[in-house]
């Protein structure tokens, strides 16, 4: 019960630290509370009650005020309130212990526990602010509003909730639950996964806009962005169905949580990671200055099930709030290049080429599909070696086959191997273990492959397609509903004619 | 206008300040990241060279001093570092706010940036899209089929083959085992590489049994062996069996022959004794009676004896009849004691060394473990005690050495503390080390494995539980990730449930059918045993770290290491009351006599009663740290402190 508040350092502990199990840290903690609330085992919910409340009305103190203060006061008031975070977030009780073998503790991976009424809470706060921003953008067309629910969402998602749950990552404990039948999934994240899908299924990508942090992030730095060359950010858009498919199968095969792994702004949440993280989420950020959320476009995995979603979504935002006047001062506002301009002109070559090349491109698919579905297939073994087991038994394997361990020999040993030595396990053990993962790998690489496929057999089939259109469209799919282009449309939402 | 043109510039002055300072703390993050990075306060190569020039001459106090300063000057540099690369970090973080901050307000006076350039023609671009998606597609498959056939080991293949190599070898060792079922390897004492007819076993072991059972009963009192004389008839039924079903069955007429043969102490001798660490059965309940609640170390009340203990160690004290047994180790010696209980005089000191196998070097323990962590236990006829190093040791109860046998390196971190029990012919050890755990099954008359179950666990530093679960004998084992159970003459797994993990210090407690084991940062766990054991009940609100629990008449009581223990209902898991004393607790609480005695890490032995209701009786002082669970014999308490061994009487 209290193993939760382990390493939260909210008060100096009295008490001596015992000399095993780090005594002091989970049990000291413990009778810290009770010296300074004497509280009764019967108050114990109260007593965590209270410290939950307590922290979630210092995050949102400063935003209550933020409507009374002057507007100049809130640059300085948020300076400060994120150096706090910063200092409080990075304040561990013990540093991390130093290793003989020269093994560094990797970055957590997973924020500490959390009891389950802040679980839920974190939910309603998703919620809330899934509407309020579908309200902000839909009704309001604020993309004032839409800027404040950004900061919001750095602040709350992402520096107070340390970037987790966070529904990018979700999709991942969706892939595990799905093929994994022992591994439950807990209902927060399932809803963390869920609630923005139904939004964009019906609004657009809502969430994106201002709700999601690592958006928001990105966002905020977006000073001077360029617009892509079309063909450059339909490639480039293309990788996000390979992280996504990548994504599935290693948390499917339960390798690892690759975008948690390789998320580059959690680093910054949680004032903790890798240093080559912390490098390549200042390099996103750098590139956010000039290409506009280059990790939302180009990388994020999630972005694709939204993208799919929001394709059909009846209430998505419109970029003039009546009719369209084409004056064309929206049409390079979009800094993702999501806005989609009037084809109304001749068409430039004989339609039956296009049919005739549509129809070759849809019989094309199949055999896309089947090729990638061979090529994943070749490629598992290489798929695999990230799973730390199928690694550790192909060093077992090759150090068997050079004549087995050198007992006396062990300073150029692995940190792995070394483990696995001293656990004694037998070889054909891990070898069984390993073969077994080798043979998901195989199928996983199939359904991979067949996957990547489709999407490019798909994607050159919709290149051959030419939409009619007479009027400036957001393209709903790539469109993240960061209201940007409203503001540059001079159509008022009801035009009152004057006699 | 003027006003907004002066409130843009001053913002791009504000913006072009944070850039630089930005950019500024980057460079020398950067620069100060790699030097902390490369800096090793306790590697430096200068004060390496000056401490071999002090280990040449080791009086020179000037340049000792010297390297005192360099090696304080040197880590203080580090940590100085450390700090700046910290404070850097937070820096570098508020000059980025501030530009964002900035640059938000820059975009707003500025207003919207009209670009009305032309886009390219629609159908131009959709064809070169197509080129550089069809193009990036095939770039993907070939690197994709490049790495495939460069990277290609055919790993899944070569597994399988070295996975059927190992099959093919492996039934041409085993046909030198005698095969059982879970895994479990039954030794006999004999086996050497030619393994006599099976029907001939049974009987070649117990002539070498009589033979060296001779020999004990002979400094012991024998008594008349009743269930011997069918013996002979018994072998020749179980050699019909033999015949029928594979060797397994030997092992066990074997040993249920032995077991039927030999003079071993009765359960109702046992718990007239104190024979194992928590008493009888390991299971923290005591049978004897007029236990004295009250006492004081200071003042001398109630204090019969008080004995200096040569050697420091953490068992607790055991007693057959009239003797009291200890043992205390150090990094260099290892001793077994056996005191007089009555006196206090110390009868004799049994000097282990010469063990074959012992390591030259003791293991590295935490001060918390010591060397002589785990308790001795005894039969009546014969001690037997473990030490940190693996070394095990057979003495008759005058002290002198029957076998003794090291067990292997333990190398556990903090060390080796699980204690002994002793069923029948079997020395039963949990040894849950490092590498290849395993539950031993040793014969109490040579130390020759009876058998020997690997274990899938983690290093254990619990102890097992030899209890009477209705039908039959079970002994209980508790290491992460499981509480098993296993048949305490053959080392064959009964059941096992998968409810525990981390650090196992806790052994588990057995009574009214259900087993409880627990652990810090993992779950109290109550197992209802019946056809299938499972799960009747957990909770995680108070954890134990090293005592373990105890059952008596339905309820269930819990020590924990940060000083509260609480009640709980055995069945229901409803907690009746729970209590918190000033320090800690290492030691384990014992039942006896209508009350439940605990001592905790500052040396004062709580006493309260056993019931629903939290009911303190005395807390009594020891005089000295300690950490131990008390023994009781004949309305006394023997309590070992840090340094002595104190008997409480009237």
């Amino acid at each position: 019960m209290f193993k939760v508040y382990r390493n939260i350092d909210f008060f100096d502990c009295p008490f001596p630290k015992g000399s095993k199990k780090d005594y002091s840290t989970s049990l000291g903690i413990r009778q810290c509370f009770q010296r300074i609330l004497p509280l009764g085992s019967g108050q114990k919910f109260f007593e965590k009650l209270i410290r939950e409340i307590s922290l979630v009305l210092l995050t949102l103190k400063s935003r209550l005020c933020f409507s009374r203060l002057k507007p100049r006061l809130i640059p300085l008031i948020l300076v400060l309130f994120l150096s706090i975070f910063s200092f409080d977030a990075s304040a561990q009780r013990f540093p991390k212990p130093e290793f003989e073998s020269g093994f560094e503790q990797e970055a957590h991976q997973l924020t500490l526990p959390r009891s389950d009424f802040m679980e839920y809470f974190d939910v309603f706060v998703l919620l809330v602010a899934m509407s309020l921003i579908t309200w902000l953008i839909l009704k309001k067309r604020s993309r004032k509003g839409v800027f404040w629910m950004s900061i919001f969402s750095i602040l709350y998602f992402g520096f107070y909730r340390e970037g987790c749950v966070c529904s990018v990552g979700s999709l991942q404990n969706i892939a595990l639950a799905l093929f994994n039948p022992g591994y439950k999934i807990p209902l927060t994240v399932l809803a963390f996964f869920l609630i923005p899908l139904v939004y964009a299924l019906f609004f657009g990508r809502t969430f994106c806009a201002g709700v999601c942090p690592l958006g928001a992030i990105q966002d905020i730095f977006a000073w001077k962005p360029l617009q892509l060359k079309p063909w450059l950010q339909k490639m480039l858009g293309l990788i996000p169905f390979i992280y996504l498919g990548l994504a599935v199968l290693y948390a499917a095969t339960a390798t690892d949580f690759v975008i948690c792994r390789y998320d580059p702004f959690v680093g910054f949440y949680r004032i903790n990671a890798e240093f080559t993280m912390i490098v390549l989420g200042g390099l996103f950020l750098l590139t956010s200055i000039f290409i506009a959320r280059p990790y939302c476009r180009f990388i994020c995995p999630y972005g694709v099930l939204l993208n799919w979603m929001s394709r059909f979504s009846k209430y998505h935002m419109t970029i003039t709030p009546n009719e369209c006047i084409q004056c064309k001062l929206c049409e390079n506002s979009c800094p993702f290049g999501a806005i989609e301009i009037p084809e109304v002109s001749v068409p430039k070559e004989p339609k039956k080429k296009s049919v005739r090349r549509f129809v070759s491109l849809a019989l094309i698919i199949p055999a896309l599909a089947i090729l990638g579905a061979w090529t994943g297939a070749q490629f598992h073994e290489n798929l695999a070696m990230v799973h730390p087991k199928v690694k550790l038994a192909e060093e077992v394997f090759i150090i068997n086959e050079n004549g087995g361990f050198d007992e006396n020999n062990t300073e150029n040993e692995t940190l792995e191997i070394d483990a696995y030595r001293r656990s004694g396990q037998a070889a054909e053990e891990l070898y069984a273990e390993a073969e077994i993962i080798l043979k998901q790998f195989y199928t996983g690489g199939i359904w991979l492959g067949g996957f990547l496929g489709l999407v490019f057999g798909f994607t050159l089939a919709g290149l051959s397609l030419f939409r009619y259109r007479e009027d400036y469209e957001p393209n709903k799919g790539e469109c993240l509903s960061c209201a940007r282009c409203m503001d540059y449309c001079p159509v008022e939402k009801e035009i009152t004619v004057k006699n | 206008m003027v006003e907004k043109n002066k409130n843009i510039k001053t913002w791009e002055t504000i913006a072009r300040i944070s850039i630089a300072f930005a950019l500024l703390i980057s460079v020398l993050l950067i620069v100060n990241y790699v030097q902390y990075k490369t800096m090793d306060p306790v590697e430096s190569e200068l004060i390496l060279g000056l401490v071999q020039r002090l280990n040449e001459n080791p009086e020179d106090a000037q340049l000792r001093d010297e390297i005192r300063a360099l090696d304080l000057l040197s880590r203080k540099a580090y940590f100085t570092k450390q700090w700046q690369v910290r404070t850097g970090g937070y820096l570098l973080l508020m000059s980025i706010v501030l530009l964002v901050i900035v640059k938000q307000m820059q975009l707003n006076n500025n207003g919207k940036q009209v670009d009305l350039s032309e886009r390219e023609d629609g159908f131009e671009n959709q064809k070169k899209t197509r080129l550089w998606v069809s193009v990036s597609g095939g770039v993907i498959v070939v690197i994709a089929l490049a790495f495939a056939f460069l990277n290609h080991q055919d790993l899944g293949e070569n597994l399988n083959q070295a996975i059927a190599q190992k099959m093919e070898v492996k039934p041409t060792q085993e046909t030198q085992k005698t095969p059982v079922p879970h895994e479990t390897i039954i030794e006999t004492p004999n086996d050497n590489n030619q393994t006599p007819p099976k029907e001939e076993i049974a009987i070649v072991e117990e002539v070498q049994e009589e033979a060296k059972n001779e020999n004990i009963a002979e400094e012991t009192k024998p008594e008349p062996n009743q269930k011997a004389i069918g013996k002979k008839e018994e072998i020749v039924k179980q050699e019909e069996q033999v015949k029928e079903e594979p060797s397994k069955v030997v092992a066990e007429v074997v040993k249920e022959e032995k077991s039927t043969a030999k003079n071993f102490p009765t359960e109702a001798e046992l718990k007239a004794n104190y024979n194992a660490f928590r008493g009888f059965g390991s299971n923290g309940i005591d049978f004897h009676k007029n236990i004295p609640t009250k006492w004081d170390a200071g003042t001398g009340e109630n204090i019969l004896w008080k004995l200096e203990i040569p050697i420091h160690g953490y068992n607790s004290p055991i007693i057959w009849g009239d003797k009291l047994f200890l043992s205390g180790a150090n990094a260099n010696k290892r001793e077994v004691y056996c005191i007089d209980r009555n006196t206090g005089k110390l009868i004799w000191t049994y000097d282990v060394s010469a063990v074959p196998g012992s390591p030259e070097k003791s293991p590295k323990v935490t001060d918390d473990t010591g060397l002589a962590a785990p308790s001795l236990t005894t039969n009546g006829n014969l001690v037997f005690a473990l030490f940190g190093n693996g070394d095990l040791v057979a003495l008759d109860l005058s002290g002198k050495k029957v076998w003794d046998k090291n067990l292997g390196a333990t190398n556990n971190h903090y060390g080796h503390s699980s204690s002994l029990v002793v069923h029948e012919e079997v020395l039963i050890v949990q040894y849950d080390i490092k590498r290849n755990p395993k539950l031993l099954g040793l014969n109490i008359s040579n130390g020759e494995e009876i058998y020997k179950t690997p274990r899938k666990v983690k290093v254990s530093w619990a102890s097992p539980v030899l209890v009477n679960t209705g039908s039959k004998m079970e002994v209980i084992l508790a290491a992460d990730p499981i509480i098993a159970s296993y048949n305490p003459k053959t080392g064959v797994e009964n059941w096992q449930v998968d409810c525990i993990f981390g650090e196992v210090g806790p052994s588990v407690a057995y009574g009214d059918g259900i087993v409880f084991g627990v652990n810090e940062y993992a779950k109290l766990v109550a197992i209802k045993l019946g056809e299938i054991a499972e799960i009747l009940w957990e909770d995680d609100e108070l954890l134990s770290d090293v005592p373990s629990p105890i059952v008596k008449d339905g309820l269930m009581y819990l020590a924990t290491s940060y000083g509260v223990v609480a009640c709980y209902d055995a069945v229901s898991g409803e907690k009746y009351w729970e209590n918190e004393f000033d320090n800690g607790f290492y030691g384990s609480p014992i039942y006896s006599d209508g009350n439940i005695f605990l001592m905790d890490m500052g040396g004062i032995l709580h006493v309260f009663k056993a019931g629903k209701e939290f009911q303190s009786i005395a807390s009594n002082p020891l005089g000295e740290d300690g950490m131990t669970s008390p023994a009781f014999m004949d309305g006394r308490i023997y309590i070992r402190g840090n340094k002595h061994l104190i008997c409480v009487g009237k």
